[in-house]
């Protein structure tokens, strides 16, 4: 399979004695885009990034379908194999951000550990590795912070921290699966800022989750919504917030809050989004 | 700190450092007999008097706790990693490999200890040496002491297996024993350092019925147990008093054990 797509997924996934999740999800990113992946909670949104991923094994998932990743079926790639890709090819950052680190270990440690899954250089180049990271997302690399365990971090730092593991190997895919949810809006803005900066100078082409409309909007090139396990409609950013075409989606946009402008009136995004 | 646990923690180190000295404060040893004054009441050279064969037996008693406080953390230490490898590592693969641990560990559980424990050793040669009895008594304890801690270990290796952590350094390409190794047992620590100390009263407990029913460290070597067995011929508590020193001072080595950890879990919780 070889249509320009980066990853190309129709997958249906059900867990063990249940409906299923996701039915038929068609998702389609190009190489080098940012696309987003919006639907309210329980929608499926993380049980898609964690089948593209492939780890869906501890909730005893079933996967039917394709998922073509750099003309390769993950759906049908050996357990291994798929280990391989994972933090290399395709890396993935979660939602709560002092959780997803582990407590018990020094940022460094937790860096070095994600290197060391895919790479067998000197501890130099180890090193060198995390420093370069930091930097790219902008924390400080000295010794003082890299001995911090994930308590004494803020949650902004630790995103930041989580991020960097992520791009570690530089992936051609990162799935941010709700990464800016837990995080004030300032921080949010400056995470959405980081995303769209690593997009631009590495090229990586980010799965941005989210059941948050403006900071989708802020960042994606193009957005699928999801509702009830299904792709109810994607497209260009733009051309969605501008004509939302299903019912779900249209609701989605009018549930988005006014914030009144000094004359009183919505914003032009607002009245866009109201349409 | 409150002044009972601080009280409790001086206690410990008094009665740990008293024992370790026991060479420098009773050079006569744990053996040596005195034959012209067997069952003597307690004297200027022997501080607790003697036993019927006139052996020393604050002598006895010195040796008898460092046996005994070096015996039960060497059995902890055995359960507990024992416990961390059945209930760490099942709790930690989960699924089948989860039911199948805790089953055995409930059956393990609904075994009563202490009958277990004389029906395992009565099955082992009785007439062993010495050091033989010690390292038997040691390996029964530890080896079977591992159920209650691997049932709590099982319990958090497998909420920490499905935890945001895990399944990041899982997205990082990371897997099997490195995983378990450096992302799962370095949050189980505190687990095991806790059971750790919880087992220790409980192998000293264990290990004195052992010894009271002649199935513990075997003469001429003493041990709380064996001090305690001792206790079957005295007539009067009135008029030999000196002869419940061992049983003084497991109850006040007991009771602190039980205030230091109590006072630990209040905090953890």
């Amino acid at each position: 399979m070889n249509d320009g797509s980066l990853l190309s997924a129709q997958v249906t996934v059900r867990y063990p004695g249940k409906p299923p999740v996701l039915r038929g999800v068609t998702l389609e990113i190009a190489p080098g885009e940012i696309m987003g992946l919006v639907g309210q909670s329980g929608s499926g949104k993380s049980t898609l990034a964690l089948a593209v991923l492939g780890l869906l094994g501890r909730q005893r998932a079933t996967v039917e379908g394709r998922i073509w990743f750099q003309d390769t079926d993950l759906v049908a790639m050996r357990e291994r194999d798929l280990r391989a890709l994972r933090g290399r090819s395709l890396s993935l950052v979660l939602q709560s951000p002092l959780a997803s680190l582990n407590p018990a270990l020094r940022v460094r440690t937790q860096l070095k550990e994600a290197w060391r899954a895919h790479a067998n250089g000197t501890s130099a180049d180890c090193d060198a590795a995390i420093r370069a990271a930091m930097t790219s997302v902008s924390l400080p690399a000295d010794e003082d912070f890299l001995r911090k365990h994930a308590s004494q971090l803020s949650v902004g730092q630790a995103q930041r921290v989580l991020i960097a593991m992520a791009v570690l190997h530089r992936p051609a895919l990162l799935i941010a699966d709700e990464a800016t949810s837990a995080l004030d809006v300032i921080t949010q803005s400056e995470i959405l800022q980081l995303f769209a900066r690593l997009n631009r100078e590495t090229g990586m082409s980010i799965l941005y989750i989210s059941h948050d409309l403006p900071s989708v909007a802020e960042i994606c090139q193009r957005i699928a919504i999801l509702h009830e396990g299904e792709i109810v409609e994607s497209g260009p950013t733009a051309q969605i917030f501008a004509a939302p075409r299903h019912p779900y989606t249209r609701r989605l946009m009018s549930s988005l809050p006014h914030l009144p402008t000094r004359t009183g009136e919505p914003s032009a995004a607002q009245a866009a989004a109201a349409k | 700190m409150n002044a009972a646990r601080k009280l409790a923690c001086v206690v410990l180190l008094a009665v740990c450092a008293v024992s370790l000295a026991a060479d420098w404060l009773a050079p006569s040893g744990y053996a040596k007999q005195f034959r012209e004054v067997p069952s003597s009441p307690p004297s200027r050279q022997h501080l607790l008097g003697t036993d019927e064969i006139g052996r020393d037996r604050f002598a006895r008693v010195l040796y008898g706790t460092r046996i005994s406080l070096v015996l039960a953390p060497a059995a902890a230490l055995v359960s507990t990693l024992l416990a961390a490898l059945v209930g760490g590592l099942a709790g930690y693969l989960g699924g089948i490999w989860l039911r199948i641990a805790t089953s055995f560990t409930d059956l393990f559980l609904s075994l009563p200890w202490l009958f277990l424990l004389i029906a395992v050793r009565a099955l082992l040669p009785l007439n062993v040496s010495p050091l033989s009895s010690v390292l038997i008594t040691f390996f029964i304890l530890g080896l079977l002491g591992w159920a209650a801690s691997a049932r709590v270990l099982s319990a958090s290796a497998d909420s920490l297996r499905n935890s945001d952590f895990v399944l990041q350094a899982q997205a990082s390409g990371l897997h099997g024993p490195r995983l378990f190794f450096v992302h799962v047992l370095p949050n189980l620590k505190p687990i095991l350092y806790a059971q750790f100390w919880i087992s220790i009263p409980v192998f000293i407990l264990s290990e004195a019925n052992l010894g009271i029913l002649g199935l513990g460290v075997a003469e001429p070597l003493p041990s709380w147990g064996s001090l305690l067995r001792e206790l079957e011929g005295l007539v009067s508590f009135r008029e030999e008093p000196w002869r419940l020193v061992p049983l003084v001072l497991l109850i006040v080595v007991l009771t602190s054990f039980q205030l230091v950890l109590s006072n630990n879990e209040e905090v953890t919780a």
